[in-house]
């Protein structure tokens, strides 16, 4: 079948592109795993070789401040032989992680929830890319590429997250819970997609049964199970480490920011400038504000739980306190589904514009601020903001489209004319 | 006259019906090629453990002794030091490494406590107390800078309740070493620097040498009858370099001397009154006491041990064919006794005494012992992002291979990847590493501490390398000069067990060997910033939130519905409107 031949055809071609990366260039990985941009304090793949070093020789790798990701990695990775070595199979891992996400992403995009969901029918449904281009976007994205050959395991979470959004737009329940409490217990954000996925499952459900199953008995027992799980890790985290400390260096480090390392998001040089005395505030004041962004997406985009979903993995892309360019390939990745809202946004060539711009003078500040010395650390923070800026015009245009798609059903004859918002 | 005749006769008193507490103080001087000289100043004084505790203090510092015993410290070693001591040059250093710490202060001590949050309470005592004592900011010891170390210091003294003693160890390597902290040293001297040996010590010569080092050592002894005591050593010791020193004071820039006082070389075909090449001098040069420490040497101590056979307080190592002039002339006595390249000295009380050496060149110079360990540490890599420690540790003894602690410090910011420390003899294909003790750092609470147990070969090189990641601090955590980096301390090397020493009674002092402290520059943010950043950073999110928000909000309306009746009283209008 054409399909399963163009399926085969881009899985294969990504695979080959990143296992020939990681034997062509042998320094590649640890050159990327080494950028900022790519690997932040509680992604990084050389803290996460410190910390299994640490687990096989019985010393805690809590009691210090260098590993700061979730226990249950120790084990997997004790499993590989160890990488500085015979670094192949974690390659062939992180490959792996790569195809399994494309996959979900293809399923997400042949779900259909994205151009048709349960109480919305958009009016523009049929301009969709079809399920393999959506997977080649991602598996050839050049952020996803670099974050797979450095082996950060932000990829790990990618990967839950994807699966996540996958279980729940085929209505499968239990697994969409279970996949969303393991990305939640590698990185804390994804919490936060509860309520929409939530919400997108039901709808799923919904429409696939005769009747619609009560929607309270519903999110009580999502939710039960998503604490159960949730639980469950963090009981076997305690279990594996034997003691309760690995809360304060695993979510800890979120919330406090002990850690300052530069990286494309907006907390480190605030936190950086910040006064002692403030630090407390403007840290909860952060967290509200990316936290606040759950609710009122949801709320308002009740009708399109899919791309409340989406916009929200492009918020945390810009607002949470370690984001690397893997977040905002995971946005970039599910922007592709919703293609029939691209006619509808503004400022396409601007966004798009701002994010070359800062791909590329990024690391060139970077390198002359830590390396040459003949920059200081303006001109990176600079460039970050300029990054920030440039997604949070795609997710706002984004918004702005689903919300005009929306409009456009409800009132059919003011299609195409302008509108104003009051 | 007769208040002097009274004291006299009331010390005599005191000094038979007292117990037994004595004071001893040596100076030894040695020359080092290249025209340096080594001088060792060692006061050491005692008291009975009762009188310590019922705080008799006669001899043993009153001021040190209360302090210790309100911080309940067994044991205390304290160091001042900076320079650099060239081991490729003079060889082994004085006490073999024991008196000698990292540059800046170093601290260790035992502390009797019951737990360890307890001795550490104690340990801030001890700290606080003696940073108020001799004027150094030691109360900046805190749990960043602590370690506990295992395996790199024993101590030196008899202690009966082992088991309740903690070993603190605390370094300051920025911390410089000057004349506020020479003065309180001299005052615990029962002489006080005006008598005796430490009326040479001023602060102008001994921090422009080379190498100095001054050392504080309190230890209990309990001889084999149990009689126990508490003992005090403080010790000076400095490398100078003689024309260096020689310089007077208030002509201290040099200038090229006048030609006519230069040795020329005559075979050089450009020689002539106005160009001259300088012969390399052979000969050792002259100089004096007073030329070196800028005073005389004012008389002996009077608490000096007065019987015929101690009291020779100066000693000087020199060939046997060197010439020495003393000042002044038969006030004096000689003594060859130990060696015959020692003399010590026995200078008059009240009177000036003076050694002169004239320049000599001498057919055997004296020979230095090696060194059992060279050490040498530094950063490698570029830029402010990561670096590696290499350091490089060498056997020079070709018989006899060497066991030794290594002992890392390191402060928080300094974050090392312990799976990339890769330890190798250089032309032998075994790991050296034996032992590893290694607790991590957290972020702003305590450093790193290593610890590794090393076997060397005879006559071979040990490189250790691991990498590490530099932090990037809060704008608070800077100092003024923040461009300058911070300073890592030394690390501390002692040597275990070596072959040749096996078996045989080793000195409880112990030999050490340093590197050198590390200057580490990391990145700095723009300090003229904070405003700036917060409104910047404030106004993108609120940019991208208020977008946000309004899109959530507010609904769309066609254009031309809303009817467009301008300025505040539309607004109002329709507000209205919308209410009803």
């Amino acid at each position: 079948m054409a399909i399963d031949r163009q399926k085969a055809l881009i899985f294969g071609a990504a695979v080959a592109v990143r296992l020939l990366l990681f034997t062509t260039f042998p320094s590649l990985p640890n050159l990327l795993a080494g950028r900022v941009e790519v690997s932040t304090p509680v992604t990084s793949f050389k803290r996460l070789q410190e910390g299994l070093f640490l687990y096989k020789h019985n010393v805690s790798p809590y009691d210090g401040g260098v590993y700061y990701q979730a226990p249950l990695l120790l084990p997997l990775f004790s499993l590989l032989p160890d990488p500085s070595y015979f670094p192949f199979a974690s390659n062939v891992l992180y490959t792996a992680v790569d195809s399994l996400g494309a996959y979900a992403l293809m399923q997400i995009a042949d779900s259909m929830q994205a151009v048709t969901p349960r109480l919305f029918k958009s009016s523009r449904k049929d301009l969709r890319w079809s399920s393999v281009a959506v997977a080649a976007g991602y598996l050839f994205n050049p952020f996803t590429v670099a974050t797979c050959v450095a082996r950060s395991t932000s990829a790990l979470s990618t990967l839950f997250i994807l699966v996540a959004i996958a279980k729940a737009s085929q209505g499968a329940g239990i697994t969409f819970v279970f996949a969303l409490s393991i990305a939640s217990y590698l990185s804390m954000h994804p919490i936060l997609l509860f309520p929409p996925l939530l919400l997108l499952c039901y709808d799923v459900r919904a429409s696939k049964a005769k009747s619609a199953p009560s929607a309270s008995r519903f999110a009580v027992s999502h939710t039960a199970g998503l604490a159960a799980a949730c639980g469950l890790l963090l009981y076997l985290s305690y279990l594996l480490t034997g003691s309760w400390e690995f809360l304060q260096s695993t979510y800890g480090v979120r919330l406090l920011l002990p850690d300052l390392t530069p990286n494309v998001g907006l907390w480190w040089y605030f936190f950086i400038e910040m006064f002692d005395s403030f630090r407390e505030f403007f840290l909860g004041v952060f967290w509200l504000h990316v936290a606040s962004y759950a609710p009122g997406l949801t709320l308002r985009l009740r009708k399109q739980p899919l791309f409340a979903a989406a916009t929200l993995t492009g918020i945390f892309a810009i607002f949470t306190p370690y984001p690397s360019i893997a977040d905002a390939a995971l946005y970039l990745s599910l922007l592709p589904l919703f293609r029939h809202l691209f006619p509808l946004m503004r400022y396409s060539f601007l966004a798009a514009a701002a994010i070359l711009y800062a791909s590329f003078l990024g690391p060139a500040f970077y390198h002359l601020w830590i390396y040459a010395g003949s920059g200081n650390a303006n001109f990176f923070y600079a460039i970050t903001l300029v990054w920030s800026l440039g997604l949070s015009v795609i997710v706002g245009d984004s918004l702005y489209a689903a919300l005009r798609d929306e409009f456009d059903v409800e009132r059919p004859e003011l299609r195409g004319k302008e509108v104003k918002r009051i | 006259m007769l208040l002097l005749l009274l004291l006299s006769v009331f010390n005599a008193v005191i000094a038979s019906v007292a117990p037994r507490s004595d004071y001893h103080e040596r100076l030894l001087l040695r020359p080092l090629p290249q025209s340096a000289l080594l001088a060792s100043f060692n006061f050491r004084s005692n008291e009975t453990s009762t009188a310590f505790e019922q705080q008799n203090f006669r001899h043993f510092p009153r001021s040190l002794g209360q302090i210790l015993q309100h911080a309940h410290t067994k044991e205390l070693h304290l160091r001042f030091s900076w320079g650099r001591w060239d081991a490729d040059s003079w060889g082994q250093m004085p006490w073999n490494g024991a008196r000698e710490g990292g540059t800046g202060v170093e601290l260790w001590a035992w502390v009797e406590a019951g737990n360890e949050e307890e001795a550490f309470a104690r340990w801030l005592t001890l700290t606080n107390a003696l940073s108020g004592l001799f004027c150094a900011s030691l109360n900046f010891v805190d749990a960043t800078n602590t370690v506990r170390p295992v395996m790199s210091f024993r101590p030196e003294g008899d202690h009966t309740n082992a088991s309740r003693l903690h070993l603190l160890h605390g370094s300051l390597p920025h911390e410089v070493v000057c004349t506020e902290n020479l003065t309180p040293f001299l005052k615990l001297l029962p002489c006080k620097g005006k008598a005796g040996i430490s009326s040479l010590l001023s602060g102008h010569k001994l921090f422009d040498a080379s190498w100095q080092t001054m050392s504080i050592d309190v230890r209990p002894v309990c001889e084999k009858g149990g009689e126990c005591s508490v003992e005090i050593e403080q010790g000076v010791d400095m490398a100078l370099d003689i024309e260096r020193s020689k310089r007077p004071q208030d002509n201290p820039i040099p200038r090229p001397l006048p030609i006519s006082e230069i040795a020329c070389d005559t075979s050089k075909r450009y020689n002539s009154h106005d160009s001259c090449f300088p012969l390399a001098t052979t000969a050792d040069p002259a100089w004096s006491l007073q030329d070196i420490f800028g005073r005389p040497l004012k008389g002996a101590c009077p608490l000096t041990d007065t019987s015929p056979d101690l009291g020779y307080s100066v000693c000087i190592n020199v060939p046997q064919e060197r010439n020495i002039t003393v000042h002044p002339e038969g006030q004096y006595s000689e003594s060859r006794s130990t060696s015959p390249e020692l003399r010590c000295y026995k200078p008059p009380r009240n009177t000036d005494f003076d050694l002169h050496l004239p320049s000599q060149a001498l057919p055997t110079p004296l020979t230095h012992p090696t060194p059992p360990l060279f050490a040498s540490r530094s950063i490698n890599g570029h830029g402010q992002e990561r670096g590696s420690i290499r350091a490089v540790i060498r056997n020079p003894s070709p018989t006899s291979s060497i066991e030794f602690s290594y002992l890392e410090s390191l402060p928080w910011f300094m974050k090392p990847y312990l799976h990339t420390l890769r330890a190798r003899i250089v032309g032998s294909p075994e790991d050296p590493v034996k032992e590893m003790y290694y607790r991590p750092a957290v972020d702003r609470k305590r450093g790193t501490h290593l610890e590794l147990h090393m076997l060397l070969p005879p006559s071979s090189t040990l490189i250790l390398t691991y990498d590490f990641d530099k932090a990037i601090l809060r704008y608070t955590e800077y100092p003024p000069d923040a461009n300058r980096g911070f300073d890592a301390p030394p690390a501390v090397i002692r040597v275990l067990a070596s072959s040749e020493t096996m078996g045989r009674e080793q000195d409880r002092k112990g030999i050490y060997v340093r590197t050198t402290s590390l200057l580490l520059p990391l990145p700095t943010p723009d300090f003229s910033m904070p405003y700036n950043v917060i409104i910047l950073t404030s106004t993108v999110m609120a940019l991208a939130f208020g977008n946000i928000f309004n899109l959530l909000v507010r609904r769309f309306v066609g254009f031309d519905e809303v009817a467009g009746r301008g300025g505040l009283v539309g607004i109002l209008r329709a507000k209205i409107q919308r209410l009803k």
